[in-house]
Protein backbone atom coordinates (compact mmCIF):
# COMPACT_ATOMS: atom_id res chain seq x y z
CA UNK A 1 0.00 0.00 0.00
CA UNK A 2 1.26 3.50 -0.77
CA UNK A 3 2.82 5.18 2.25
CA UNK A 4 0.72 7.97 3.70
CA UNK A 5 -2.46 7.05 1.84
CA UNK A 6 -5.20 6.28 4.31
CA UNK A 7 -7.47 3.61 2.86
CA UNK A 8 -10.81 5.07 2.02
CA UNK A 9 -13.72 3.98 4.16
CA UNK A 10 -16.20 5.80 1.97
CA UNK A 11 -17.84 2.59 0.77
CA UNK A 12 -18.35 1.07 4.15
CA UNK A 13 -21.54 3.05 4.60
CA UNK A 14 -23.07 1.84 1.37
CA UNK A 15 -25.76 -0.86 1.60
CA UNK A 16 -23.00 -3.23 0.64
CA UNK A 17 -23.18 -5.32 3.75
CA UNK A 18 -26.81 -6.08 3.17
CA UNK A 19 -26.23 -8.30 0.19
CA UNK A 20 -29.53 -7.83 -1.64
CA UNK A 21 -32.40 -10.23 -1.21
CA UNK A 22 -31.01 -12.52 1.49
CA UNK A 23 -29.57 -10.39 4.26
CA UNK A 24 -28.01 -11.64 7.44
CA UNK A 25 -31.15 -11.67 9.58
CA UNK A 26 -32.98 -13.57 6.81
CA UNK A 27 -30.16 -16.06 6.53
CA UNK A 28 -30.21 -16.67 10.28
CA UNK A 29 -33.97 -17.25 10.22
CA UNK A 30 -33.78 -19.51 7.16
CA UNK A 31 -31.02 -21.59 8.74
CA UNK A 32 -33.13 -21.96 11.87
CA UNK A 33 -36.16 -23.08 9.85
CA UNK A 34 -34.05 -25.53 7.88
CA UNK A 35 -32.66 -26.95 11.14
CA UNK A 36 -36.26 -27.53 12.18
CA UNK A 37 -36.83 -29.51 9.00
CA UNK A 38 -38.26 -26.89 6.64
CA UNK A 39 -37.17 -27.99 3.14
CA UNK A 40 -38.46 -24.76 1.57
CA UNK A 41 -36.17 -22.74 3.83
CA UNK A 42 -33.25 -24.91 2.75
CA UNK A 43 -34.14 -24.37 -0.87
CA UNK A 44 -34.29 -20.62 -0.31
CA UNK A 45 -30.80 -20.78 1.20
CA UNK A 46 -29.51 -22.71 -1.80
CA UNK A 47 -31.12 -20.32 -4.26
CA UNK A 48 -29.95 -17.23 -2.41
CA UNK A 49 -26.41 -18.27 -1.57
CA UNK A 50 -25.38 -20.51 -4.48
CA UNK A 51 -24.00 -17.61 -6.52
CA UNK A 52 -21.71 -16.67 -3.63
CA UNK A 53 -20.38 -20.23 -3.30
CA UNK A 54 -19.98 -20.53 -7.06
CA UNK A 55 -18.15 -17.20 -7.26
CA UNK A 56 -15.69 -18.22 -4.57
CA UNK A 57 -15.02 -21.48 -6.40
CA UNK A 58 -14.63 -19.73 -9.76
CA UNK A 59 -12.36 -17.11 -8.25
CA UNK A 60 -9.92 -19.89 -7.43
CA UNK A 61 -9.64 -21.03 -11.05
CA UNK A 62 -10.31 -24.71 -10.57
CA UNK A 63 -11.07 -26.94 -13.54
CA UNK A 64 -14.77 -27.28 -14.32
CA UNK A 65 -14.83 -30.77 -12.82
CA UNK A 66 -13.09 -29.67 -9.63
CA UNK A 67 -15.28 -26.59 -9.37
CA UNK A 68 -18.40 -28.75 -9.57
CA UNK A 69 -17.09 -31.09 -6.90
CA UNK A 70 -16.05 -28.37 -4.50
CA UNK A 71 -19.40 -26.64 -4.87
CA UNK A 72 -21.13 -29.90 -3.92
CA UNK A 73 -18.80 -30.63 -1.03
CA UNK A 74 -19.50 -27.18 0.42
CA UNK A 75 -23.26 -27.70 0.33
CA UNK A 76 -23.02 -31.26 1.65
CA UNK A 77 -20.95 -30.04 4.54
CA UNK A 78 -23.33 -27.16 5.15
CA UNK A 79 -26.29 -29.58 5.28
CA UNK A 80 -24.35 -31.82 7.61
CA UNK A 81 -23.32 -29.02 9.97
CA UNK A 82 -26.68 -27.27 9.88
CA UNK A 83 -27.88 -26.96 13.46
CA UNK A 84 -24.33 -27.12 14.71
CA UNK A 85 -23.26 -23.81 13.22
CA UNK A 86 -22.75 -21.49 16.15
CA UNK A 87 -23.73 -18.25 14.46
CA UNK A 88 -26.45 -19.00 11.90
CA UNK A 89 -26.65 -15.37 10.78
CA UNK A 90 -23.04 -15.70 9.62
CA UNK A 91 -23.83 -18.66 7.38
CA UNK A 92 -22.73 -16.66 4.32
CA UNK A 93 -19.26 -16.19 5.75
CA UNK A 94 -19.24 -19.85 6.80
CA UNK A 95 -20.01 -20.90 3.22
CA UNK A 96 -17.50 -18.50 1.70
CA UNK A 97 -14.74 -19.61 4.03
CA UNK A 98 -15.53 -23.31 3.63
CA UNK A 99 -15.46 -22.91 -0.15
CA UNK A 100 -12.13 -21.12 0.00
CA UNK A 101 -10.51 -23.77 2.16
CA UNK A 102 -11.79 -26.58 -0.01
CA UNK A 103 -10.51 -24.81 -3.15
CA UNK A 104 -7.07 -24.29 -1.64
CA UNK A 105 -6.93 -27.95 -0.69
CA UNK A 106 -7.87 -29.15 -4.15
CA UNK A 107 -5.26 -26.85 -5.68
CA UNK A 108 -2.69 -28.18 -3.26
CA UNK A 109 -3.45 -31.83 -4.03
CA UNK A 110 -3.29 -31.10 -7.77
CA UNK A 111 0.08 -29.47 -7.35
CA UNK A 112 1.27 -32.62 -5.59
CA UNK A 113 0.04 -34.89 -8.33
CA UNK A 114 1.07 -32.92 -11.39
CA UNK A 115 4.32 -31.27 -10.54
CA UNK A 116 5.24 -30.06 -14.00
CA UNK A 117 1.86 -29.06 -15.40
CA UNK A 118 0.13 -25.88 -14.49
CA UNK A 119 -3.44 -27.13 -14.05
CA UNK A 120 -4.84 -23.62 -13.94
CA UNK A 121 -3.34 -22.78 -17.29
CA UNK A 122 -4.64 -25.96 -18.89
CA UNK A 123 -8.08 -25.37 -17.51
CA UNK A 124 -8.40 -22.00 -19.10
CA UNK A 125 -7.92 -23.45 -22.53
CA UNK A 126 -10.52 -26.14 -22.04
CA UNK A 127 -13.05 -23.78 -20.54
CA UNK A 128 -16.56 -24.38 -21.78
CA UNK A 129 -18.10 -21.39 -23.48
CA UNK A 130 -21.54 -22.73 -24.26
CA UNK A 131 -23.59 -20.21 -22.26
CA UNK A 132 -21.93 -17.46 -24.23
CA UNK A 133 -22.73 -19.09 -27.54
CA UNK A 134 -26.37 -19.57 -26.68
CA UNK A 135 -26.55 -15.95 -25.65
CA UNK A 136 -25.11 -14.82 -28.94
CA UNK A 137 -27.84 -16.69 -30.79
CA UNK A 138 -30.08 -13.71 -30.50
CA UNK A 139 -29.17 -11.19 -33.16
CA UNK A 140 -30.70 -8.29 -31.31
CA UNK A 141 -28.40 -9.03 -28.48
CA UNK A 142 -25.35 -9.05 -30.74
CA UNK A 143 -24.10 -5.59 -29.86
CA UNK A 144 -24.66 -6.13 -26.18
CA UNK A 145 -23.04 -9.52 -26.30
CA UNK A 146 -20.01 -7.95 -27.96
CA UNK A 147 -19.74 -5.60 -25.01
CA UNK A 148 -20.23 -8.42 -22.52
CA UNK A 149 -17.56 -10.46 -24.23
CA UNK A 150 -14.82 -7.88 -24.19
CA UNK A 151 -15.75 -6.83 -20.68
CA UNK A 152 -15.21 -10.45 -19.71
CA UNK A 153 -12.01 -10.66 -21.73
CA UNK A 154 -10.51 -7.62 -20.04
CA UNK A 155 -11.61 -8.91 -16.67
CA UNK A 156 -9.87 -12.23 -17.30
CA UNK A 157 -6.69 -10.41 -18.23
CA UNK A 158 -6.48 -8.58 -14.93
CA UNK A 159 -3.82 -9.67 -12.47
CA UNK A 160 -4.61 -12.52 -10.15
CA UNK A 161 -5.58 -10.51 -7.08
CA UNK A 162 -7.93 -8.24 -8.97
CA UNK A 163 -9.49 -11.03 -10.95
CA UNK A 164 -10.11 -12.96 -7.77
CA UNK A 165 -11.60 -10.07 -5.83
CA UNK A 166 -13.85 -8.97 -8.67
CA UNK A 167 -15.05 -12.52 -9.33
CA UNK A 168 -16.28 -12.68 -5.73
CA UNK A 169 -17.86 -9.24 -5.88
CA UNK A 170 -19.70 -10.28 -9.05
CA UNK A 171 -21.80 -12.79 -7.13
CA UNK A 172 -25.46 -11.90 -7.17
CA UNK A 173 -26.67 -10.51 -4.84
CA UNK A 174 -23.57 -8.48 -4.15
CA UNK A 175 -21.74 -10.05 -1.19
CA UNK A 176 -20.87 -8.03 1.89
CA UNK A 177 -17.28 -7.30 2.88
CA UNK A 178 -17.49 -9.89 5.67
CA UNK A 179 -18.18 -12.60 3.10
CA UNK A 180 -15.51 -11.29 0.74
CA UNK A 181 -13.06 -11.34 3.61
CA UNK A 182 -13.99 -14.95 4.42
CA UNK A 183 -13.79 -15.93 0.76
CA UNK A 184 -10.32 -14.53 0.20
CA UNK A 185 -8.73 -14.56 3.62
CA UNK A 186 -8.00 -10.82 3.48
CA UNK A 187 -8.83 -8.08 5.98
CA UNK A 188 -12.18 -6.33 5.61
CA UNK A 189 -10.41 -2.96 5.66
CA UNK A 190 -8.34 -3.76 2.59
CA UNK A 191 -11.29 -4.72 0.40
CA UNK A 192 -12.63 -1.22 -0.37
CA UNK A 193 -9.31 0.20 -1.56
CA UNK A 194 -8.47 -2.95 -3.51
CA UNK A 195 -11.89 -2.99 -5.13
CA UNK A 196 -11.49 0.61 -6.23
CA UNK A 197 -8.05 -0.01 -7.64
CA UNK A 198 -9.18 -3.10 -9.53
CA UNK A 199 -12.26 -1.46 -11.02
CA UNK A 200 -10.11 1.48 -12.11
CA UNK A 201 -7.67 -0.87 -13.79
CA UNK A 202 -10.49 -2.60 -15.57
CA UNK A 203 -11.90 0.72 -16.71
CA UNK A 204 -8.49 1.85 -17.92
CA UNK A 205 -8.26 -1.35 -19.98
CA UNK A 206 -11.68 -0.75 -21.49
CA UNK A 207 -10.74 2.85 -22.26
CA UNK A 208 -7.57 1.69 -23.98
CA UNK A 209 -9.80 -0.42 -26.20
CA UNK A 210 -12.03 2.56 -26.85
CA UNK A 211 -14.84 0.79 -25.09
CA UNK A 212 -16.22 2.97 -22.35
CA UNK B 1 1.13 -17.27 -13.57
CA UNK B 2 0.02 -13.68 -13.82
CA UNK B 3 1.49 -12.58 -10.53
CA UNK B 4 3.73 -10.20 -12.38
CA UNK B 5 0.66 -8.44 -13.67
CA UNK B 6 -0.44 -4.92 -12.98
CA UNK B 7 -2.27 -5.47 -9.72
CA UNK B 8 0.98 -6.25 -7.93
CA UNK B 9 2.15 -2.78 -8.70
CA UNK B 10 1.13 -1.24 -5.42
CA UNK B 11 3.06 2.00 -5.73
CA UNK B 12 0.72 3.06 -8.52
CA UNK B 13 -0.67 6.12 -6.76
CA UNK B 14 -3.14 6.98 -9.53
CA UNK B 15 -5.19 3.95 -8.64
CA UNK B 16 -5.21 4.62 -4.91
CA UNK B 17 -6.60 8.14 -4.74
CA UNK B 18 -10.01 8.41 -3.24
CA UNK B 19 -12.75 8.37 -5.86
CA UNK B 20 -15.02 11.38 -6.35
CA UNK B 21 -18.74 10.63 -6.00
CA UNK B 22 -19.03 10.74 -9.80
CA UNK B 23 -16.21 8.31 -10.28
CA UNK B 24 -17.49 6.04 -7.56
CA UNK B 25 -20.83 6.01 -9.34
CA UNK B 26 -19.11 5.03 -12.60
CA UNK B 27 -17.22 2.25 -10.84
CA UNK B 28 -20.45 1.00 -9.28
CA UNK B 29 -21.97 0.85 -12.75
CA UNK B 30 -18.99 -1.06 -14.08
CA UNK B 31 -19.23 -3.50 -11.20
CA UNK B 32 -22.92 -4.00 -11.86
CA UNK B 33 -22.21 -4.55 -15.54
CA UNK B 34 -19.66 -7.20 -14.59
CA UNK B 35 -22.25 -8.84 -12.36
CA UNK B 36 -24.64 -9.08 -15.28
CA UNK B 37 -21.92 -10.43 -17.56
CA UNK B 38 -21.22 -13.10 -14.97
CA UNK B 39 -24.86 -14.09 -14.82
CA UNK B 40 -24.69 -14.67 -18.59
CA UNK B 41 -21.23 -16.18 -19.02
CA UNK B 42 -20.66 -18.06 -15.77
CA UNK B 43 -23.90 -18.74 -13.88
CA UNK B 44 -24.34 -21.46 -11.28
CA UNK B 45 -25.04 -24.60 -13.37
CA UNK B 46 -28.71 -25.53 -12.74
CA UNK B 47 -27.90 -29.22 -12.25
CA UNK B 48 -25.48 -28.32 -9.47
CA UNK B 49 -28.03 -26.11 -7.79
CA UNK B 50 -30.45 -29.02 -7.86
CA UNK B 51 -27.91 -31.29 -6.18
CA UNK B 52 -27.50 -28.69 -3.44
CA UNK B 53 -31.28 -28.57 -2.96
CA UNK B 54 -31.37 -32.35 -2.61
CA UNK B 55 -28.48 -32.23 -0.13
CA UNK B 56 -31.04 -31.32 2.52
CA UNK B 57 -31.35 -35.09 2.99
CA UNK B 58 -27.89 -34.99 4.57
CA UNK B 59 -29.23 -32.86 7.41
CA UNK B 60 -29.30 -35.30 10.29
CA UNK B 61 -29.10 -34.20 13.89
CA UNK B 62 -29.09 -37.76 15.21
CA UNK B 63 -25.70 -38.71 13.88
CA UNK B 64 -22.40 -37.49 15.23
CA UNK B 65 -19.86 -35.78 13.01
CA UNK B 66 -16.37 -37.20 12.89
CA UNK B 67 -14.23 -34.14 12.30
CA UNK B 68 -11.26 -34.17 9.98
CA UNK B 69 -8.20 -34.03 12.24
CA UNK B 70 -5.46 -34.88 9.76
CA UNK B 71 -5.27 -34.64 5.98
CA UNK B 72 -1.95 -35.44 4.35
CA UNK B 73 -2.67 -32.93 1.58
CA UNK B 74 -2.54 -30.16 4.16
CA UNK B 75 -0.69 -31.53 7.13
CA UNK B 76 2.09 -33.63 5.62
CA UNK B 77 5.21 -32.48 3.84
CA UNK B 78 5.11 -33.46 0.17
CA UNK B 79 7.46 -36.30 -0.68
CA UNK B 80 9.56 -35.44 -3.70
CA UNK B 81 8.93 -37.80 -6.57
CA UNK B 82 6.18 -39.66 -4.74
CA UNK B 83 3.40 -38.39 -6.95
CA UNK B 84 1.17 -41.35 -6.25
CA UNK B 85 1.51 -41.22 -2.47
CA UNK B 86 -1.76 -42.24 -0.83
CA UNK B 87 -3.86 -39.56 0.80
CA UNK B 88 -4.13 -40.18 4.52
CA UNK B 89 -7.10 -38.92 6.49
CA UNK B 90 -7.95 -39.12 10.18
CA UNK B 91 -11.35 -38.29 11.62
CA UNK B 92 -12.32 -38.00 15.28
CA UNK B 93 -15.74 -38.27 16.91
CA UNK B 94 -15.33 -38.36 20.65
CA UNK B 95 -13.42 -41.53 21.52
CA UNK B 96 -13.79 -42.98 18.04
CA UNK B 97 -11.08 -42.48 15.43
CA UNK B 98 -11.42 -43.35 11.74
CA UNK B 99 -8.22 -43.66 9.70
CA UNK B 100 -8.56 -43.71 5.92
CA UNK B 101 -6.01 -44.23 3.16
CA UNK B 102 -7.01 -43.26 -0.38
CA UNK B 103 -5.14 -44.59 -3.41
CA UNK B 104 -6.04 -44.71 -7.11
CA UNK B 105 -7.01 -48.35 -6.49
CA UNK B 106 -9.49 -47.69 -3.72
CA UNK B 107 -9.71 -46.94 -0.05
CA UNK B 108 -8.83 -48.81 3.09
CA UNK B 109 -9.15 -47.85 6.69
CA UNK B 110 -9.71 -48.74 10.28
CA UNK B 111 -12.09 -47.78 13.05
CA UNK B 112 -10.38 -47.33 16.43
CA UNK B 113 -10.74 -48.58 19.08
CA UNK B 114 -11.16 -51.76 17.01
CA UNK B 115 -14.83 -52.62 16.59
CA UNK B 116 -17.10 -53.94 13.91
CA UNK B 117 -19.19 -51.41 12.06
CA UNK B 118 -21.24 -51.12 8.93
CA UNK B 119 -19.93 -48.41 6.67
CA UNK B 120 -21.28 -46.56 3.65
CA UNK B 121 -19.02 -44.74 1.19
CA UNK B 122 -20.98 -41.60 0.36
CA UNK B 123 -20.63 -39.38 -2.68
CA UNK B 124 -23.84 -37.42 -2.22
CA UNK B 125 -27.24 -37.48 -0.53
CA UNK B 126 -28.10 -40.92 -1.94
CA UNK B 127 -27.17 -44.16 -0.15
CA UNK B 128 -23.55 -45.16 -0.60
CA UNK B 129 -21.73 -48.41 -1.30
CA UNK B 130 -22.01 -50.67 1.80
CA UNK B 131 -18.97 -52.15 3.54
CA UNK B 132 -18.46 -54.17 6.68
CA UNK B 133 -15.38 -54.01 8.85
CA UNK B 134 -13.60 -57.06 10.21
CA UNK B 135 -13.33 -57.59 13.96
CA UNK B 136 -10.35 -55.28 14.08
CA UNK B 137 -12.40 -52.47 12.56
CA UNK B 138 -10.55 -52.68 9.24
CA UNK B 139 -12.30 -52.09 5.94
CA UNK B 140 -11.44 -52.07 2.23
CA UNK B 141 -13.31 -50.63 -0.74
CA UNK B 142 -11.99 -51.52 -4.18
CA UNK B 143 -13.04 -48.40 -5.99
CA UNK B 144 -11.41 -45.03 -5.70
CA UNK B 145 -13.79 -42.31 -4.59
CA UNK B 146 -13.82 -39.21 -6.79
CA UNK B 147 -15.44 -35.92 -5.97
CA UNK B 148 -17.33 -35.24 -2.75
CA UNK B 149 -16.62 -37.96 -0.22
CA UNK B 150 -17.74 -38.97 3.28
CA UNK B 151 -18.16 -42.16 5.28
CA UNK B 152 -21.22 -43.05 7.32
CA UNK B 153 -20.52 -45.55 10.10
CA UNK B 154 -23.05 -47.51 12.06
CA UNK B 155 -21.35 -48.64 15.25
CA UNK B 156 -22.67 -50.11 18.48
CA UNK B 157 -22.92 -46.58 19.83
CA UNK B 158 -24.86 -45.00 16.99
CA UNK B 159 -24.29 -43.34 13.64
CA UNK B 160 -21.16 -41.33 12.85
CA UNK B 161 -20.64 -39.39 9.61
CA UNK B 162 -17.23 -38.02 8.65
CA UNK B 163 -16.73 -34.46 7.51
CA UNK B 164 -17.26 -34.06 3.79
CA UNK B 165 -14.25 -33.38 1.63
CA UNK B 166 -13.28 -33.42 -2.05
CA UNK B 167 -11.03 -36.19 -3.36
Amino acid sequence: MTAGVVPSTAYDDLPYTRGGTVDRADVGALVQSAVDGDAAAWKALVEGLSPLVWSVVRAHRLSDADAHEVYQTVWFRFAQHLGRIREPDKAKSWLASTARHECLKVLKSLRRLTVTDDPQLLDRISEDRTPEQSFIDSEEAAAQSERVRYLWQEFEELGERCRQLLRILMASPKPGYQEVSAALGIAVGSIGPLRQRCLRRLRARLEARGAV
Amino acid sequence: MSDMNDDQNDQDADFDEEASPDEEFALELLEEELRQATAILDPVPPALRQIAVEAFALHDLDSRIAELAFDSVVDALPVRGATEAPRMLTFHAGEVTVDVELTPQGLMGQVLPPQSARIEVLSGPQAGAPLTTDDMGRFIHEASPAGPFALRLRTGEGVIVTDWLTV
